[in-house]
């Protein structure tokens, strides 16, 4: 254990300049995790989704569906089977849209991958289930009941549901949507008071 | 130490470089963050600077060329629904009872059933209900009339107290207002975020403690709409000499609790020709029955289905074609009800029908109560005799005026709209077993006659309109004073 510090710490002399560095790259990382809001991704709340504004017309036309009332976005497109999967996919997909985000990557039209398919097609299923699968049904018809119930994709039919057909980044120009703004409160009050100041 | 002796002087230099090289790319991608945060900002590029209060709605169209498109529509006046749509129906005409319900009040002169929003200017000019103000005779009705028909309200609010735009007769501030309600009325110019430009509501808000700052996306995609489709009166005790537009809302939101506040103030809008009963004459309490229903309960706002989104091409937005759902099912309803169109009408259609009919047998008995009245005056009863009757009245045709000038309520909140007209029947009732009473005791041993209101003619008539002479003087006012009103608007408008 000893030896291992004594490897990584730097000689006395150089102890202050690496300091210096450790301490920009420490501040660089906080600052980077703030203004990306990083913390807002543990939540399930739909503004998270608007940090990247490539996503207004999902929030948009989300907002004006049926399933506002009853699902956002992370009802539908993280899976719900236990908590370690839900993070571990939202981390997957959450960094490989950042990836793509920062490089500009993004298509003029966002089609979902087909790992996202099956989590929402298990998401619809785990909430209409009740529409879907008929226990005596089932019981009666046994060999293929379940198959032709749920083996289809539900957006093969239910094709407007819920963000309907129109999509594309430019579909909705001036959509109004909400913006968690990573400058505190506070801050923002301060800076309307200086502007008002004569 | 040994260790580290036995190390190159290169590794550390190394060891710099590559933490600076790691420092400076996640600067870069902080950097690269912000940027794209501010691209968001950017979004929106208007094709021109509004500047704060422009009225003129086709100035706003530059920039948002889809939604004032399809604004432009509320000029469409072909649909009709089986009881009201966009054209300007003669209610009068259609029912001329309410001519008697209105008797003494400038109701029953003219009342129309509303157009779009696009003829919200028009119609308020060419109604009898402004009068005929020519050569210098102060008109009927204060400049408060024109709160809810124009964004040139919000530019001359931002130029005056709110005090001082109610104060004055209608006609003086005619050359101001000539954009019909529009894009100002609910829209930050800067932002395009919705806002609420009209001061009565915010008061009324802060009346009741809240604060409408505080207020939701979803909750202000109604309350924009609430600035005007509301019940209100004039609070001329405010500001002495003014017609504050005020909302009755302290004491809460149903037709009881307003009436509560309006009798806690001795308040009545007019004294009825017929009955001299101290009226309240419902405005349009559009919101707060709409807030009474289940679709507000389930976080519908008035947008949601007035205002739908719209497909065009590949873009979607906020269709403001403002008008009925019922010309608009597949956008509207059907976005939550998997239901056939026909069948979604039809349960609209069934709501308004029933209510419809307790609310005729109500006005009915209401007709039959102003006339007793009428008899029992004639007949020298006394003021004490006729107080308990009085009340009876006011609080029947209170309830009845809520429920039919509310309009959609019918199929926003049928419940409650027929909770209202139940009660209302049971206070007409109670006024006229009184009204028996007291005409047997004056001799009158049978039923007062109902009188001939089978026409609106007939029925203004019969409370002694003068009707060929107010047409004649609107005629003259819309030939002689609304162009000059016109002309004035345009040279001011030319220096924008």
């Amino acid at each position: 254990m000893k030896g291992l510090l004594r490897n990584i710490l730097p000689p006395p002399q150089w102890r202050l300049p690496v300091t210096i560095l450790l301490g920009i790259f420490t501040g660089m990382g906080c600052y980077v995790f703030v203004i990306s809001n990083a913390a807002s991704y543990l939540s399930d709340k739909p503004e998270t989704c608007m940090n990247c504004h490539v996503m207004t017309p999902q929030y948009a036309s989300w907002l004006h569906s049926s399933h506002r009332r009853v699902a956002n976005c992370n009802d539908c497109h993280v899976p719900h089977n236990n908590v370690v999967n839900k993070y571990f996919f939202k981390a997957k997909d959450g960094l490989r849209h950042s990836l793509w985000f920062t490089f500009r990557l993004e298509p003029q039209v966002i089609r979902i991958k087909s790992a996202g398919q099956k989590v929402v097609k298990d998401n619809c299923i785990r909430c209409h289930q009740p529409l879907l699968i008929d226990p005596e049904m089932q019981a009666v018809i046994k060999s293929d009941y379940y198959r032709n119930r749920v083996g289809r994709q539900c957006w093969e039919c239910h094709r407007e549901t819920p963000h309907g057909t129109v999509t594309s980044l430019s579909a909705n120009p001036n959509a109004q949507v909400p913006t968690l703004s990573p400058v505190p409160s506070w801050l923002i009050k301060m800076m309307n008071e200086q502007k008002t100041k004569p | 130490m040994d260790t580290i002796k036995k190390r190159k002087p290169w590794f550390y230099w190394m060891l710099f470089i590559a933490t600076a090289v790691i420092v400076f790319l996640l600067g870069m991608l902080a950097a690269s963050i912000t940027n794209r945060r501010a691209e968001k900002e950017y979004v929106y590029k208007p094709m021109i600077e509004l500047k704060q209060g422009e009225p003129r709605n086709a100035e706003w169209g530059k920039n948002f060329p889809r939604e004032y498109q399809s604004y432009l529509q509320t000029a469409d006046t072909s649909f009709r629904s089986k009881y009201n749509g966009s054209a300007a129906i003669d209610m009068l005409e259609e029912d001329p009872r309410l001519v008697i319900l209105w008797a003494g009040y400038a109701f029953s002169k003219d009342y129309s059933q509303g157009r779009g929003h696009y003829h919200a200017v028009d119609d308020i000019r060419n109604t009898l209900r402004t009068g005929a103000p020519m050569n210098g005779t102060p008109g009927p009705q204060p400049n408060t009339c024109w709160t809810c028909k124009s964004p040139d309200v919000v530019r001359l609010l931002g130029q005056m107290s709110p005090e001082e735009f109610y104060k004055g007769a209608w006609e003086t501030r005619g050359p101001e207002i000539v954009n019909p309600i529009g894009c100002a009325d609910c829209h930050d110019p800067q932002t395009m975020n919705l806002v609420i430009t009209r001061p009565a509501l915010i008061e009324a808000f802060k009346r009741q403690g809240k604060d409408i700052a505080g207020a939701t996306h979803q909750e202000m995609r109604s309350l924009v709409c609430a600035q005007c489709h509301v019940e209100y009166y004039f609070d001329k005790h405010k500001t002495e000499g003014v017609s504050c537009l005020t909302f009755p809302w302290d004491k809460g939101f149903s037709a009881d609790d307003i009436e509560k506040y309006y009798d806690s103030l001795n308040f009545s809008d007019w004294t009825h020709a017929l009955s001299k009963a101290p009226m309240i004459k419902a405005q349009h309490p559009e919101y707060e029955t709409s807030q009474m229903g289940i679709h507000a309960r389930r976080g519908v706002a008035c947008a949601d289905c007035h205002m739908p989104y719209k497909s065009e091409g590949g873009q979607k937005f906020t269709d403001h074609h403002i008008q009925s759902p019922l010309n608009n099912i597949a956008n509207s309803c059907q976005v939550c009800h998997r239901e056939e169109e026909s069948e979604l009408i039809a349960d609209v259609y069934e709501r308004q029908d029933k209510i419809i009919e307790s609310r005729n047998k109500l006005e009915v008995l209401l007709v039959r109560a102003h006339v007793e009245a009428k008899k029992a005056w004639e007949l020298g009863a006394t003021d004490e005799e006729m107080k308990d009757i009085l009340s009876d009245i006011r609080r029947a045709q209170w309830r009845w005026d809520f429920s039919a000038a509310s309009h959609g309520a019918s199929f926003h909140a049928p419940i409650e709209i027929s909770r209202i007209i139940a009660d209302g029947i049971v206070c007409a009732g109670n006024a006229r077993t009184r009204l028996a009473g007291l005409l047997e005791q004056k001799g009158v041993r049978s039923e007062i006659p109902y009188p001939d209101i089978s026409t609106k003619a007939k029925a203004q008539q019969y409370i002694g309109l003068d009707m060929a002479r107010l047409n004649a003087e609107k005629a003259e006012f819309k030939k002689v004073v609304i162009p000059e009103w016109i002309k004035q608007a345009a040279v001011r408008e030319s220096k924008y």
